[in-house]
């Protein structure tokens, strides 16, 4: 799989794919519950933070050319190590995504299929998912990049399609909760930016590793232009006074568009490019997570796992029996599971890697 | 074989997945639809809700698009609440009800008293109701409402549901009040929700336009006297706090309403006439730009100054007018200045000391002010509107007549 | 059928085992420095005395032993009782046999009697006698002068010192005598090629392009090719399928440009076809492609020589096949078919324009009737009030479901369409629009189907027609169908994945090693026209994809008339 290389621009699109495919869900109003209304000066402050962890990033692979942190932590602690980041990774992977589809499924349900059972609703993306995984991995992200630009113009025509119902001020006060709670307990909010997970992951992909810097740097400031236009269309559009939670707080943003008496309830629309570009993180996900399983087991080839994983993700996204805990999940678990998993473990184990690196250089010398 | 095989499993799945999703098709398929164009909501007996849902017949819609009023059904049934109503209605139908189409949502006053905060928040948890939907407050039953909602000019009374309410953006009489709109202003601390005041015109038949334009500063549906053929009128304004209906604005309180909320393209008000004595000038005003509004604290209470600035077109014309000169044009300037700060006035005071309702959302500019919402919470807006002060001041530049300058 | 097969064919590892070729980017020489400039200032040389050195370079430079129609007679000359060798070089099925039989070869090779007699005799033109010695005036003998003022009786005949000049006009269908000891050639008109008897195309009518297409004879087509491209870099190569029959295929490119590995693979699979007969273009086509998947056409058919010349000069491959009128061109990628002829003819402005309606043609094509089904069956506020009501009023009297009705529709006009086709041709375009209108008129009359599904088809239909590729628009029609059950089945969440599914099988397909969705990702860096048509002084590049051996087929400053102060290194 590792003999397919993608270029720069396209590793940028499958980093922000992650990003907006849970701004989709209920990222926004998450977001929203944590800081009110110094969400958007919460954002970029996290962003700014998130930014810099990308470049740490960058500096710690960097010693290591073209090796993703599986490879990275059987050099720090052999194959054992290997197997138990690999496995916290997959968790981190299957769990989050599986709970993303469920509470996709679960809008969907709401919106356009209300008898239908949720396992039927999920049926059709993991038949996808069969399919994809049987393809190769570049014909998978080219399928990424075509529907990104869509998914791109989607977000940005509910943004400007609902300027008109906007209230500015709802942008006040300035320091929502007041201010440890948007700039000290608000660093919590930066479990949005999950996406960099991937950038552990890509080394081996890219055609041009000299570009990592811009692929880490440039995935991060495109996605937090996304949160902000995405939290600003939710912030201005609701009030925040009252936590009223939507299933889908941008399907409901998506009902307010109109323009004049022709184009009104444009909502079905934007499902169908945002099903799109949910089953496009999935099919990214899952290609991550077989393939840290093949490094795991050096597997020759992918293909008896092509089936497997969807089962697995499917298994999962059913646990949770109503949308409480689906919520609860999200809220509670999974966005300190992201916190763990991404910006602590990760940044560790390239910190001591590198560590061990400076040391056998120097025993060398 | 393979290939066999392939085409056996596809064959299954989609068998599968037709089976699994048929309920929900047969809920919502085309076929299975009746469309509902308007709720009317009365209070029943006995704690129960009357609701009526207006359908079209669509088989009365011909192909070729005839421009006869395609005639309505109303049906009304008793229920607990509207979940029920439907749920019944749908039994008595044999089609399940959609209101995803529903255009016109009415509460009887009497119903609005009690509060509708229930209703409103089991519509906007309903996937299929549009938050662009109209809410009105007849002073009539609403059934009777919506039974006398005849257009005279659109063949469909869907499309004049949506379109009853677009003259107010140069009339100024009724406010665009939507179901979203309500939901978001009724959770909010720092605004009030408002809804369309309509009624039954008894008057109108042949008269009915001008019966509309002279009477404009105390014109309020339902206040005209009976006989004749009937007709549903929306002027004016239903002032709701947390839910419950408080009062009524009447046209040019909602005027002036809409001039503070920014809503208004222009208007038209009639001052007296310096030059000729009983008798006043009708002149068309349109905002030169957005109204001011500026929040700040006196002693704890709310101190807020409004500033408008309009530029005006006189409309009526006499046989000794002369609006060439300066002098002229200034009085009338000033007359409406005068006349509108009154006006804005007496409306912003009526809101906050009678009703204790924020329905202009000045308490949204006044967040601003505060660092913290739980500042803004302990502060309690709601409780401090009613002792706010106001200061209004407007500035009307007329700058000439229309075609004629002078006669 | 073995289940444990099934389930260890499916979870266990096999091997690869089908064939996949991958055209990778940049093996070949960077070469896009070179300028036909300096390819021009190579090609002055003279002709040599000696003919076996004549003919040497000849045969390099002609690549006559792997170019099939390129024939080079040699022979011996008679000329006043002396004998010279000689060769003459010309191309198959480009001159008139007869004139070369009879006006060169036979006064050159056959005795005569003006020809007899001694080369050694000279002609005294004077004679003098001073002091016993006699001064004679003589004129030597010219063996080229000779030929061409006494032996050969044919109208025009130029004594050329130059190779260029010769191979342009050998290229135009003249023949090259090359003589032994001379170091001239003669150039001789001969040219006898086809000409206009090729009919118009009868599937691919432009607007201001030419009106040729190729026919059954494969002398004739390649001889169209030889006359459009007009360099003797273009390569055919003759190749026999079939062992019954021995059908004659052409494998033509052009050598400067056509990426080596890609004609070596398409050799190879033409080499490696163990059939008894290959009759047509169209199985052909199906025997050499990647694979089959989703029937989407992965080279592209044409019957126009000049559509066929350009893709060559973009460093594309044609093959002929003799008995069939239709190229096939490789590789082909998805923006190919939706591109003719005529958007290179016209101003780009109108060319962008026309492209976008068919690229809507195609949007329209696939997924129209699915999105009206999935819109009617789960999704009907998407609709305005008023147009809901049309649809519930019309459909009032159907006794049909949405997915019966368009069923039924649907099936009735690729029927019709059938039907069409095989009419004698008085009645048979009539009868289109006959059963368009009178049998769906009818049919809305009757109650079976409802006014707005005959719009829906009538659309769907009319945008498959629109897109130019017949084997596209076949493959669009087939793929209709899925996405109307899928919309059936479970609307904008069937259409939606089904999209999916279907965007990344085709951008899994390969068409001879190129990705089939090369440069429709808006994202990726490709050159080469893919949505947006540049304007014609913009074409520098060759497509990316492509890998051919020369990027650049234009300079930067196209126009040199429009900047003639303006230098190469003024350029940014």
């Amino acid at each position: 799989m590792t003999d397919t290389k993608i270029t720069s621009k396209e590793a940028i699109m499958l980093i922000v794919t992650i990003f907006v495919s849970h701004t989709i869900v209920t990222l926004s109003k998450n977001l929203l519950s944590n800081t009110k209304s110094a969400t958007l000066i919460n954002l970029i402050y996290v962003g700014i933070i998130a930014l810099l962890f990308a470049y740490i990033i960058f500096r710690l692979l960097r010693n290591f050319a073209s090796l993703d942190i599986i490879d990275i932590s059987q050099y720090l602690g052999g194959p054992i190590f290997k197997n138990i980041v690999g496995g916290i990774f997959i968790a981190y992977f299957i769990g989050t995504s599986s709970n993303l589809l469920r509470e996709f499924c679960e809008g969907l349900r709401v919106a356009f299929f209300p008898m239908t059972n949720i396992l039927f609703i999920l049926i059709p993306f993991i038949l996808v998912l069969f399919l994809t995984n049987s393809l190769s991995f570049s014909s998978n992200i080219k399928t990424v990049s075509l529907v990104f630009p869509f998914v791109l113009i989607s977000i940005v025509f509910l943004f400007f399609g609902n300027f008109q119902n906007f209230s500015f001020e709802r942008m006040f006060p300035l320091l929502g909760k007041g201010f440890s709670d948007t700039f000290i307990t608000g660093i919590g909010n930066i479990f949005a930016f999950s996406g960099i997970s991937c950038l552990y992951f890509i080394p081996p992909y890219l055609k041009e590793p000299q570009q990592m810097k811009k692929i880490c740097l440039t995935s991060v400031i495109i996605g937090l232009f996304y949160f902000l236009f995405c939290t600003a269309t939710v912030l201005l559009l609701f009030s925040f006074f009252v936590d009223v939670d939507e299933v889908l707080p941008l399907y409901s943003a998506a009902s307010y568009i109109e323009f004049g008496v022709f184009f009104q309830r444009l909502e079905p629309l934007f499902m169908l490019i945002w099903i799109l570009e949910i089953g496009c993180y999935m099919i990214i996900i899952n290609r991550f997570s077989i393939h840290i399983f093949q490094k795991m087991t050096n597997l020759k080839s992918q293909k008896p796992l092509a089936m497997i994983f969807p089962l697995f993700v499917l298994g999962i996204a059913l646990l949770p029996q109503n949308y409480s805990i689906i919520r609860f999940l999200e809220t509670n678990i999974y966005s300190y599971f992201i916190i763990a998993v991404v910006f602590v473990l990760g940044i560790t184990i390239l910190f001591l890697a590198n560590l061990k690196k400076r040391k056998e250089r120097k025993n060398s010398l | 074989m393979k290939h066999l095989i392939k085409v056996f499993c596809f064959v299954i799945i989609f068998v599968i997945l037709t089976v699994s999703f048929s309920s929900s098709y047969l809920q919502v398929n085309l076929d299975n639809i009746a469309v509902v164009v308007a709720i009317g909501i009365d209070k029943g007996e006995n704690n129960t809700l009357k609701v009526s849902f207006q359908f079209t017949a669509p088989s009365s819609v011909s192909e070729s698009g005839s421009s006869e009023t395609a005639p309505t059904i109303l049906k009304s049934i008793d229920a607990s609440s509207i979940s029920s109503a439907v749920n019944l209605m749908n039994s008595h139908l044999g089609k399940e009800l959609t209101l995803a189409h529903c255009k016109l949502v009415v509460f009887s006053e009497e119903l609005a008293k009690e509060g509708i905060s229930d209703i409103i928040y089991t519509f906007m948890n309903d996937a299929q109701m549009r938050p662009s939907c109209n809410v009105v407050v007849s002073k009539c039953p609403a059934n009777y409402y919506i039974e006398n909602s005849k257009p005279f000019l659109e063949p469909l009374i869907s499309k004049y549901y949506e379109l009853f309410v677009s003259s107010n953006q140069f009339t100024g009489y009724t406010a665009n009040a939507t179901l979203g709109k309500f939901f978001d202003n009724m959770i909010c601390q720092s605004c009030d929700s408002y809804a369309i005041l309509g009624g039954i015109n008894f008057q109108l038949s042949k008269n009915a336009q001008e019966g509309f334009s002279t009477k404009e500063s105390a014109d309020i549906s339902n206040s005209a006297s009976l006989n004749g053929s009937t007709s549903s009128e929306n002027v004016g304004l239903a002032v709701f706090r947390e839910g419950k209906l408080v009062g009524e604005l009447n046209a040019i309180e909602t005027l002036a309403f809409m001039c503070i909320g920014n809503t208004v393209k222009g208007f038209l008000i009639s001052v007296p006439s310096s030059q000729i004595e009983n008798e006043t000038l009708d002149i068309y005003l349109t905002p030169s730009h957005k109204t001011k509004i500026d929040v700040s604290f006196v002693n704890g209470s709310p101190f807020i100054k409004i500033h408008s600035k309009f530029s005006g077109q006189i409309r009526s014309m006499t046989n000794d007018s002369n609006y060439l000169d300066n002098e002229v044009l200034k009085r009338i300037s000033e007359a409406c200045n005068r006349y509108l700060e009154y006006v804005f006035t007496q409306y912003l005071y009526k809101t906050a000391k009678e009703y204790k309702s924020d329905i202009n959302a000045i308490g949204k500019t006044s967040l601003k002010l505060f660092k913290t919402i739980s500042q803004y919470e302990d502060y309690g807006w709601r409780e401090h509107f009613q002792d706010s002060f106001f200061d209004v001041s407007v500035d009307v530049n007329v700058k000439s007549s229309s075609l004629l300058s002078d006669s | 059928m073995d289940f444990k097969k099934i389930i260890t064919d499916i979870f266990t590892y096999t091997p690869k085992q089908e064939y996949d070729f991958t055209l990778l980017r940049g093996t070949t020489g960077n070469e896009s420095a070179e300028t036909t400039e300096l390819v021009k200032q190579n090609e002055t040389k003279t002709i040599y005395p000696s003919l076996n050195v004549n003919l040497e370079y000849v045969k390099s430079k002609y690549n006559s032993m792997i170019n099939s129609d390129i024939v080079i007679r040699e022979f011996t000359l008679n000329a006043r009782g002396k004998q010279y060798s000689a060769f003459l070089l010309y191309i198959d099925g480009m001159i008139d046999t007869d004139i070369m039989n009879k006006f060169i070869l036979e006064p050159l090779m056959l005795r005569n009697k003006s020809n007899l007699y001694d080369s050694d005799q000279n002609r005294v033109i004077s004679e003098a006698v001073t002091n016993n010695i006699t001064v004679r005036k003589v004129k030597k003998f010219n063996l080229a002068d000779y030929i061409m003022t006494c032996l050969m009786p044919q109208n025009t005949v130029k004594q050329i010192s130059e190779f260029s000049t010769i191979f342009n006009d050998v290229n135009s269908g003249n023949c090259a005598l090359f003589i032994d000891t001379l170091n001239i050639g003669f150039d001789i008109e001969v040219k006898g090629f086809e000409k206009r008897s090729i009919d118009k195309p009868e599937n691919e009518i432009v607007i201001k392009g030419a009106h040729e297409a190729f026919v059954e004879n494969i002398r004739t087509n390649t001889s169209m090719l030889r006359r459009s491209v007009h360099n003797e870099n273009l390569i055919i190569e003759s190749i026999q399928i079939g062992n019954i029959t021995k059908t004659s295929c052409a494998l033509c490119y052009i050598k400067t440009l056509a990426n080596s590995d890609l004609v070596g693979e398409l050799r190879y699979r033409l080499n490696n076809l163990e059939i008894d007969s290959m009759l047509s273009s169209g199985q052909l086509e199906q025997m050499i492609v990647d694979n089959n998947l989703m029937s989407v056409p992965q080279t592209l058919s044409t019957e126009r020589p000049d559509k066929a010349t350009s893709y060559l000069l973009d460093g594309r491959i044609v093959l002929l096949v003799n008995g069939a009128p239709y190229a096939l061109v490789v590789p082909a990628v998805y923006t190919d078919f939706l591109s003719t002829p005529d958007d290179k003819n016209m101003r780009t402005s109108f060319s962008n324009f026309i492209k976008w309606i068919r690229i809507l043609a195609t949007f329209l094509s696939l997924l129209l009737p699915g999105l009206y089904v999935a819109i009617a069956s789960f999704h009907q506020e998407l609709l305005p009030t008023d147009l809901l009501y049309s649809i519930l009023a019309s459909r009032a009297t159907v006794p049909f479901p949405v997915i019966f009705e368009i069923l039924i529709l649907e099936i009735s006009f690729e029927l019709i369409r059938e039907a069409g086709i095989r009419v004698p041709s008085p009645i048979g375009p009539t009868i289109g629009i006959v059963g368009a209108l009178i049998i769906g008129q009818s049919a809305v009359s009757a109650g079976i189907v409802s006014p707005i599904l005959i719009i829906i088809v009538a659309m769907t239909g009319i945008a498959s027609f629109a897109v130019p590729d017949y084997a596209f628009s076949f493959h669009l029609r087939i793929y209709r169908f899925l996405f109307i059950f899928l919309g059936y089945c479970c609307g904008f969440l069937g259409i939606g994945l089904g999209l999916l599914a279907y965007l990344a099988v085709l951008c899994d397909t390969k068409s001879f090693g190129v990705s089939y969705t090369s440069g429709i990702s808006p994202l990726q860096k490709t050159v080469g026209h893919t949505y947006f048509l540049q304007p014609v002084w913009l074409r520098e590049f060759r497509a990316s994809y492509l890998d051919a051996k020369k990027d650049k087929k234009q300079e930067k400053i196209s126009m040199k008339w429009k900047y003639p102060f303006l230098k190469e290194d003024d350029l940014p």
